[in-house]
């Protein structure tokens, strides 16, 4: 293991404070606990959104608290879900009178303990509402979306919901949008090597020299398809093919691409992979109205990437064109 | 007994934070051979932490003082036990906001929203080799107390029998949650420890009860 490390086990706190240190004017932590991040310019009677994740993803989950996108985030340790204690910290913050809404991955550990944070704000007489993500076609098969584990496709999630709440819908309207990007996203990844937990100090799981996985999840979650790498162009047919089948996104329709790279990936092979990307998408019809390209949920340093596509409306085109600015993503307007 | 006070229920609290810390390392030894080992520190962590609150409890509304104490208890453990046993605190509690005592019919309503509370939040069921494998039948059990009108020294003894059956059931139980499911059919000898843990919490407020 190379890493640029104290002790291991202070890896999450030092990575915080340096954040914190960073981005002052943006970000603060509250309840004298780091791991309680939340906007340090949030508006008043705004829905709050709350994020929340282990650590081991930036910019995923904390890189959204910001101007446009959300207002607090809990932040577990490595892989690891944060406290429903943490949860309640950062929702008694942000709210601001018209409620909150929780927006999470589809995972077991974070679910339990958002219903349970949500619970524990009901009781202070804060309203929450929640949105599960879950958009890795790789992880479940269709008609059992439910299952499917949130990969990178939640930063639209995020990106909308957000612009949605900062235009001072209710809780209920950010809600339903936010609901409506879940329905009309869909990720696929692939994973050329590990990564490795601090911690942990070696990979928790392998991937052979000269081998890939597709649909490896962002823990190392068994994927669909191991094998030899392949050329680019295949790879990202087998992964486009996927996602366009699932919804399905069919020829006349308008898309935002997320292309995201793991850890390791340089941005120079996202886009010798959106090459093929938009080849397919011209070819069946389907026009894309902005490419996000870089990383935006990562796994440590593992090498890889995924693909998202987000089929748009006007409701939906107009969220995602609204300007966001927080310390690990800006955005003027689209 | 066959009403709890406030202060009867602060009582049975402390009782149940000596009895988890006299039974940590039994808990820890069981937890260990298939779980993550750390149920008998969760245990000793939240009960200690509801002792705690609750000895600071100063109204007479029985119901909010376990409610809140279950927030306490979330606060002390976050672990996956230490939160399922907080939400049935939570449940349990809030079943109860605005009742000053305990009777047979509100142990009941205590149990079976606590029970209920850790059905939702583990997603599970009875039959899964779960804690709800003991407390089920313990709640059922006062329920069916309650409605034939029999006191709470009768009821609680009758919930206790249950739980005992209940924990020694999961043994052949194939575990679905948990770490201990990676272990599949290897896991069926074990008793399973949360079931154990929950007849622990049956059988103390029984001899509670009964003392």
């Amino acid at each position: 293991m190379k890493k640029f490390l104290n002790k291991p086990e202070n890896f999450v706190d030092e990575m915080i404070e340096g954040i914190m240190a960073a981005h002052p004017e943006k970000l603060k932590y509250v309840n004298d606990d780091l791991r309680c991040v939340c906007t340090a310019t949030g508006k008043d009677g705004k829905v709050g959104i709350a994020t929340g994740g282990g650590s081991g993803h930036l910019p995923l989950f904390l890189g959204y608290v910001g101007d446009g996108m959300l207002d607090g985030c809990s932040v577990g340790g490595v892989f690891q879900s944060p406290s429903a204690e943490q949860m309640l910290e950062v929702t008694k913050d942000i709210d601001k009178g018209a409620g909150v809404l929780y927006i999470y991955g589809n995972y077991g550990g974070d679910i339990m303990n958002f219903d349970m944070a949500a619970e524990m704000a009901e009781m202070e007489d804060i309203k929450v509402l929640q949105v599960v993500a879950g958009e890795d076609v790789a992880s479940s098969k269709k008609g059992e979306e439910h299952k499917r584990r949130g990969v990178a496709g939640i930063f639209f999630v995020y990106k909308i919901a957000g612009a949605a709440a900062d235009d001072m819908k209710t809780l209920e309207e950010v809600k339903a949008v936010a609901e409506k990007v879940c329905a009309n996203v869909r990720t696929m990844g692939v994973a050329l090597s590990p990564c490795i937990v601090p911690e942990v100090g070696k990979p928790s799981f392998t991937i052979e020299e000269g081998e890939m996985e597709i649909g490896m999840g962002i823990h190392g979650e068994p994927g669909i398809e191991k094998g030899p790498l392949k050329p680019a162009d295949d790879v990202v047919e087998t992964m486009l093919n996927a996602i366009l089948e699932d919804l399905p996104y069919e020829s006349g329709d308008e898309v935002a691409v997320l292309m995201n790279g793991l850890g390791a990936t340089p941005k120079e092979e996202l886009y010798v992979m959106y090459r093929k990307v938009n080849m397919m998408l011209k070819e069946k019809g389907i026009s894309v109205f902005h490419v996000y390209a870089g990383e935006y949920a990562t796994s440590m340093e593992m090498a890889g990437a995924s693909i998202s596509l987000l089929k748009l409306d006007d409701e939906l085109k107009k969220y995602l064109a609204k300007p966001a600015y927080t310390p690990f993503f800006e955005q003027v307007q689209l | 007994m066959n009403k709890l006070s406030v202060s009867d229920v602060k009582a049975f609290l402390s009782k149940m934070n000596s009895v988890a810390v006299e039974k940590k390392d039994y808990l820890i030894d069981l937890d260990s051979k298939m779980g993550d080992g750390d149920l008998g520190l969760t245990m000793a962590a939240v009960f200690a932490a509801v002792d705690e609150f609750a000895a600071g409890w100063t109204e007479d509304d029985l119901g909010s003082m376990l409610m809140k104490g279950g927030m306490a208890m979330s606060k002390a453990a976050p672990s996956t036990m230490g939160t399922l046993m907080a939400t049935g605190f939570m449940r349990g509690g809030k079943a109860l906001k605005g009742c000053t005592e305990m009777g047979t019919a509100e142990a009941a309503s205590f149990w079976q929203a606590f029970v209920g509370g850790i059905m939702d939040r583990g997603k599970s069921k009875p039959g899964e080799k779960t804690i709800i494998d003991s407390l089920h039948p313990a709640a059922e059990a006062l329920e069916a107390a309650a409605a034939a009108g029999e006191d709470l020294s009768v009821a609680a003894v009758k919930a206790k029998k249950a739980a005992e059956e209940g924990r020694d059931a999961t043994v052949g139980m194939v575990a679905q949650h948990g770490r201990a499911a990676y272990y599949q059919e290897k896991s069926a000898d074990i008793m399973d420890p949360g079931a154990t843990m929950g007849a622990i919490l049956i059988g103390t407020f029984a001899d509670f009860v009964a003392a």
